[in-house]
């Protein structure tokens, strides 16, 4: 009886080894090295050295391009995640009305969220090229436009343009969270604030955004890591030139540690990264159990 | 609503249409564009202007110009002055004169022009008619029917009328859009010469249509300084075909707010899937193009001028399926240890109660969050340490790791919404735990574990960062690294770059259609993304 009792005690932890030591050692291992490193002297040919404190932190925000790029990752965040946000709600609210095509409209919809975001990138990239880009020819060939015009004519448009690609890529992720929220809402709400005289956007502000308010809260906290973190877009379209103009925190470190070979300074910017999507984590963390603990 | 009421309400919405043919009809004898081009230049050097040079020349000038007037053409004369200095240091100007004349054409004269314009104009009457004719046959002897009481055959003519007028609207500005590229787009290719191919045929077709006989055989010169513009009549026509389908809504539903909200609808869908599908437009023609194509700015087609399939064995030469096959092993793999791990401890979470279970859902959240992007230096550096870089094994590990809290948490969120009545009915019929999982569980948990798996799938095949940094070797490169290959600092072969993305692209998203309608409902759960 008591060998049993223990087996059960154990069983369930037999039962998460596997996930655990994989977890360990690709997630968790990582994260202790990237610390361990952010405190170490390292050398340009990455030679670990001895612990230097807050050394390589200070380096790291002592860097001419150090306030450029944290103003950027702001805006790449906000942008992209804010506007992705509307868009993707507006579509998911068309998307949940029964009309004819729906389902291929749907599965349009899916399409830029299935592709590599280094793929989606490149397209862009090309699209929008001066000489020869599609969108001039396009635009040219409709008649729209009766020059081509220099769509990339400063950084500043260059780095909207990869918010909008950032936007792009992201609105399906929005929208289909948005779309799950809609789906669980019963149709009688409606039906009942329509014979209590209620318009569309009393409905839209008292019965459908507070009901998706979990889903987008989901939505949204997650864009905000994901989109932190996301390197493709601007890697592809502008390597972060020129002079680290349209680099976010992700690309430039990226590129401080296999391009300038600075690596102390790189693992500092790392971990200051890795804190901020830590606190964004916890807040998630917070949401998401809140939510399981009411279900 | 009486039948007699009824039968004014349709009454007046077919004499609208009537009405709105007319217009179009009166609207398109209006001059719709109007042409200026030069029929004579004369050039004056060394004069000011007002001097007897000038006189003289101004007097040749007006006097050609009154042969044109005499002629019946309607021209007029306007000079442009350029300041120079000669060698002797003194300022003249060069003076040139132009006559040019101006005409105009309606609508109709396009109709027997056997431009592209001509068809597309033909195609927008027919519409216009058809929607008329759709309309009077739907009302014939049901003029005092309830639109919801019409029989099948006249409900579906009175859509129709709506659907060929909404058809002749859409057709005013491709018309308008057209000339402009004929007139302009076109035509200045051709002058400039940066285009040849089918210019002789393309310079007599428009000098027929612009100066009729008298343009003779070759009108490239009179064309050479072409201007025009297009008139309000040409534009004013949306309003009738607008009017038109407000009519046929009326004819067909009866209330016109709620089929506008609709049709606001539609366009807005319509934009939406326009712009999302752009990109793979430019993708899939692109991949088809050759080289001098991708990369010509005075390029005037929209799609190839010949589809060039060997691009495709290009990149096949160039080591695109073993990179494919690479990629499909990483996602394979990665997919593979992902479940392995990922299903007992799902399991674990949903059916068994044990200490320190919240603090490892808590983790399990909290490591969706590390995007293996920010942790870049660290993952390198481990992998070289277990001697796991530049190899497709450490890919699959790295994916399945940072794939592992999305697999347990849609894996859980799954099984909890199994009832474990069957598994318990399974045990007691002498099944241990492992095959009441194997045998009852994860049968009726397929759909769920199908959606896992290929999410799971995806995020490895478009993963790129994390191996463009680990992988060195040519020949171990997932495609999303191999593609950049076709992309170098001084020269990008387009062509090549969107024909293995395209190869790259077209599986997933097949993939990702299937399980569209099980990720609605998995996301409400928990958190997903690529």
């Amino acid at each position: 009886m008591n060998t049993l009792n223990s087996k059960r005690r154990w069983m369930p932890y037999l039962w998460l080894l596997p996930s655990i030591v994989l977890m360990a050692i690709f997630v968790v291992f990582p994260i202790a090295i990237v610390f361990k490193l952010s405190f170490s002297e390292i050398s340009k040919s990455g030679i670990v050295g001895g612990f230097i404190g807050f050394k390589n932190f200070k380096d790291a925000i002592g860097l001419p391009a150090f306030k450029t790029v944290m103003v950027n990752t702001f805006w790449w965040v906000l942008s992209v995640v804010g506007l992705s946000t509307v868009i993707g709600f507006a579509l998911a609210m068309v998307l949940n009305q029964k009309f004819h095509g729906r389902k291929i409209a749907r599965a349009i919809v899916v399409f830029p969220w299935a592709t590599s975001l280094v793929i989606q990138a490149s397209v862009w990239n090309y699209i929008i090229k001066f000489e020869y880009g599609n969108l001039n020819n396009v635009l040219l060939n409709l008649g729209i436009i009766k020059q081509a015009i220099n769509w990339r004519s400063s950084y500043t448009i260059e780095f909207i343009w990869e918010c909008w690609v950032g936007i792009f890529v992201t609105i399906p992720f929005v929208t289909f969270c948005v779309l799950s929220g809609l789906q669980s809402i019963d149709a009688s709400l409606y039906e009942a604030a329509t014979v209590d005289g209620a318009g569309f956007w009393d409905k839209t502000w008292k019965i459908t955004v507070p009901l998706v308010k979990p889903s987008l809260t989901v939505s949204t906290v997650l864009n905000i890591i994901y989109v932190f973190n996301s390197f493709p877009i601007i890697y592809t379209m502008t390597k972060g030139a020129p002079a680290n103009k349209t680099d976010t925190l992700i690309t430039y470190l990226y590129m401080l540690n296999f391009y300038d070979r600075k690596k102390g300074p790189a693992t500092a910017l790392s971990v200051i990264g890795f804190v901020i999507l830590c606190i964004c984590a916890g807040i998630y963390m917070v949401t998401v159990m809140r939510k399981e603990e009411e279900e | 609503m009486s039948p007699e009421v009824l039968k004014k309400q349709n009454r007046t919405a077919l004499l609208l249409m009537v009405t709105a043919v007319l217009l179009v009809a009166i609207l398109l004898s209006l001059p719709a564009y109007v042409f200026r081009a030069g029929v004579y230049t004369k050039k004056s050097s060394n004069t000011v202007v007002g001097d007897e040079k000038y006189l003289s020349v101004l007097d040749e000038v007006n006097a050609v110009a009154d042969e044109y007037r005499e002629k019946g053409f309607d021209v007029s004369v306007s000079e442009s002055v350029t300041e120079r200095t000669n060698s002797k240091g003194e300022t003249t100007s060069l003076v040139t004169f132009n006559i040019s004349q101006e005409f105009t054409r309606n609508g109709w004269s396009f109709l027997g022009a056997g431009l592209s314009s001509s068809l597309i104009l033909v195609v927008l009457l027919s519409c216009t008619l058809l929607s008329l004719a759709c309309a009077v046959a739907g009302s014939l002897g049901t003029m005092e029917d309830l639109p919801r009481r019409l029989d099948a055959c006249s409900s579906m003519l009175r859509s129709a009328a709506g659907f060929f007028a909404l058809a002749a609207l859409i057709l005013v500005p491709v018309f308008v859009m057209n000339n402009t590229v004929l007139f302009s787009r076109k035509l200045s290719l051709y002058n400039a010469g940066t285009v040849t191919d089918g210019a002789e045929a393309f310079y007599r077709k428009i000098g027929a249509f612009l100066f009729g006989d008298s343009a003779g055989e070759d009108p490239s010169g009179a064309l050479k300084g072409l201007t025009f513009h297009s008139t309000a009549a040409i534009w004013l026509t949306v309003v009738p075909l607008f009017i038109m389908i407000l009519a046929a809504i009326q004819l067909r539903h009866g209330s016109i707010s709620e089929t506008l909200m609709r049709g606001l609808l539609y366009a807005f869908v319509l934009v939406v899937c326009v712009v999302t599908l752009y990109p793979y437009y430019v993708m899939l023609v692109s991949a088809f193009r050759s080289n001098a194509e991708t990369n010509d700015m005075y390029f005037l087609h929209l799609l190839p001028t010949k589809w060039i399939w060997s691009n495709l064995q290009d990149i096949v030469n160039r080591g695109v399926l073993r990179y494919l096959l690479n990629s499909g092993m990483i996602a394979g793999g990665a997919t593979l240890i992902a479940m392995l791990c990922g299903i007992p401890a799902a399991y674990a979470m949903a059916r068994m109660n044990f200490k320190g279970k919240k603090a490892f859902l808590g983790f399990v959240i909290m490591s969706q969050m590390f995007s293996p992007v920010v942790l870049l230096i660290g993952i390198a550096q481990l992998m070289s340490t277990l001697k796991l870089n530049d190899s497709i094994l450490g890919l699959m590990f790295i994916n399945a790791a940072f794939n592992q809290a999305f697999a347990i948490w849609l894996l859980r969120g799954t099984f909890v919404s199994i009832s474990p009545e069957m598994e318990q009915a399974a045990k007691i019929d002498g099944c241990n735990t492992m095959q009441s999982l194997l045998r009852v569980l994860l049968p009726m948990a397929a759909p769920g574990i199908v959606t896992t798996l290929i999410f799971i799938f995806i995020n490895a095949w478009n993963e790129y960062t994390i191996s463009t940094v680990l992988i060195s070797t040519a020949s171990n490169r997932p495609i999303t690294v191999g593609i950049t290959q076709f992309s170098s600092f001084n020269m990008i072969e387009w062509q090549y770059l969107f024909a293995a993305s395209l190869l790259a692209t077209i599986p997933v998203v097949i993939l990702f259609m299937c399980i569209e309608k099980h990720l609605v409902s998995g996301l409400t759960s928990g958190g997903v993304k690529g």
